[in-house]
């Protein structure tokens, strides 16, 4: 069995969330690429949430394809957004963006771990690694550029997940048909939060923010049932049993 | 109530225009009273298919806009009975759809007794794609046997069940996968998709499989639905199903590739 074991480092071990306080591109630009450059390993490839809440209005002259693509061309896999008003929701949406609905974390980015706050420069990692309880069952496919967000526990997946869906759960993750989108357990800080499915075609896996894209990945389970969980810092894929 | 079925794809150029045609000329042809409704507002190609592009005065915009009575502007096919077409507008502006409006053309719609109503949704997940879902009892989803068109149906697929008039009372719009432009020479030569590949990722009921054909070109060239054209390969898998469609088991066809009689091989 240990043969088939596949040891996987984790290279972040949080979801960053950017506040934005500006809606000036090039100011955020600046700002996140002198962040960057002192502390690349921080932020290569990796997952970002965005929170507008700090904007207010000035959210409505936000440029979503322009952030997002910006974003990416530093390295960034931007997860999502979240606090934009309302009129900005559609705009978002086509701009590829994952809109996270105003729910219990909203506005509290510490929940989600650290913090990048292109004003302040100062990232601070403030950890609540919280115990999540209840459960939420989701009955239908999750399909391409949909989103499950869902801090408060775990999640059921009856069917399957597309390519270009994301599930982010302060819990476990179960999906009981093919896995084919991006999935990030344990979103709070929770270690012991594991994912399991049916048939890994995952994109990419992250548990409590160590995260792998699942091309970089040597295993041989692609396609097989399979169970991602933390070993310490190790990110493992193996066998449900 | 009439049943508002949306053939819709995100991806454009895939077959939607061409589908809504067929399908709409082949529920009448079954004597259901069917109207087929264009939202490519200023794009609009339906009329062209149906041969009727001559005919049209007033547009679904006009009606929304309170302009022209929907008895004004529905334009009876020429091909078969109990069919009318309600033309997209060509120049109007794409705000021009709201859920009000179209709500009320489809009310009225149903109280001149339409069993069926065909939404031509246009390409894009926009304004104009969601508005031809918004009322929609079932979607016929058109998909491509390619990547970006497979990803574009899933896309879509969670938009019916998000965001429709149904998904907002918690209820959920009928899919049908119908895959057209499909070549089974082409599948076998590993240059498309298999149906079956299809199948396994978007995990949708599929209704049927429409063979890349000349004769679509031709039935649009000529302004007749390619329905009509009834010894034309695609003709009879769009007649298939609109069968199936309508409850009965029939079948697939043209999913392997034909094999060449002598002449034929000799002669193409
Ligand atoms: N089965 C088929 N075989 C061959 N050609 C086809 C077939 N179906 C559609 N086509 C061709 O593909 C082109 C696009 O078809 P159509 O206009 O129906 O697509 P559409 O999805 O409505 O496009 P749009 O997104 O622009 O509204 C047309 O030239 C049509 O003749
Ligand atoms: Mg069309």
């Amino acid at each position: 069995m240990s043969g088939e074991l596949v040891e996987i480092k984790g290279e972040m071990t949080l979801l960053s969330v950017l506040r934005l306080a500006s809606a000036n591109l090039e100011t955020i630009q600046e700002k996140l690429q002198n962040k960057r450059d002192s502390l690349p390993q921080l932020f290569d490839n990796s997952p970002l949430l965005v929170d507008c809440s700090p904007l207010g209005e000035a959210c409505l002259t936000l440029d979503m394809l322009g952030l997002r693509e910006m974003l990416l061309t530093l390295g960034f896999i931007p997860v999502g957004i979240r606090n934009i008003a309302e009129e900005c929701v559609e705009k978002a949406m086509q701009a590829g963006w994952s809109v996270l609905r105003a729910g219990r974390a909203t506005g509290a980015p510490s929940r989600l771990g650290r913090s990048v706050e292109p004003e302040m420069v100062a990232i601070e990692p403030k950890v609540t690694a919280s115990t999540a309880t209840s459960v939420k069952v989701v009955d239908r496919p999750l399909r391409s550029g949909q989103q499950v967000y869902f801090p408060e526990g775990s999640l059921v997946i009856l069917q399957h997940t597309s390519a270009g869906s994301e599930i982010l759960a302060g819990g476990s993750v179960h999906v009981y048909g093919s896995l084919r989108g991006r999935v990030l357990a344990g979103i709070g800080g929770d270690t012991s939060a594991r994912i399991f499915c049916q048939k890994l075609e995952a994109e990419l896996v992250s548990i409590a923010g160590h995260y792998r894209l699942l091309d970089d990945m040597d295993t041989n389970l692609k396609g097989s049932p399979a169970m991602v969980w933390l070993d310490g810092e190790k990110l493992k894929i193996t066998p449900m049993f | 109530m009439s049943r508002i079925v949306v053939v819709t794809s995100g991806k454009g150029g895939v077959g939607k225009t061409t589908t809504s045609a067929a399908f709409a000329t082949g529920l009448a042809m079954r004597g259901y009273k069917t109207a087929v409704i264009d939202f490519d507002v200023g794009l609009r190609n339906l009329d062209l298919i149906m041969g009727c592009e001559r005919r049209v005065v007033y547009d679904f915009v006009n009606v929304i806009n309170n302009e022209a009575s929907l008895n004004q502007a529905l334009i009876r096919d020429k091909h078969v009975e109990n069919l009318h077409i309600l033309p997209a507008s060509q120049t109007r502006d794409k705000d021009a759809l709201t859920p009000e409006g179209v709500g009320r053309v489809m009310d009225d719609l149903h109280e001149l007794g339409f069993d069926f109503i065909v939404c031509d949704s246009p390409a894009g997940i926009e304004r104009g794609a969601h508005m031809a879902m918004y009322y929609a009892d079932d979607a016929i989803v058109v998909t491509n046997p390619e990547v970006s068109s497979v990803r574009d149906s899933d896309r879509i697929l969670g938009l019916l069940q998000s965001k429709t008039h149904r998904a907002e009372r918690g209820e959920s719009v009928r899919e049908h996968l119908l895959i057209t432009r499909y070549s089974p020479a082409r599948v076998q030569a590993g240059e498309m998709l298999a149906m079956e590949d299809i199948l396994e990722i978007l995990a949708v009921p599929l209704i049927g499989v429409i063979p890349e054909s000349q004769s679509v070109l031709q039935a649009s060239n000529s302004g007749a639905p390619v329905i009509l054209d009834k010894v034309s390969d695609a003709g009879q898998a769009y007649d298939d199903f609109v069968r199936r469609f309508l409850g009965e088991t029939v079948p697939h066809r043209f999913l392997e590739v034909e094999k060449k009689g002598f002449f034929k091989k000799l002669f193409g």
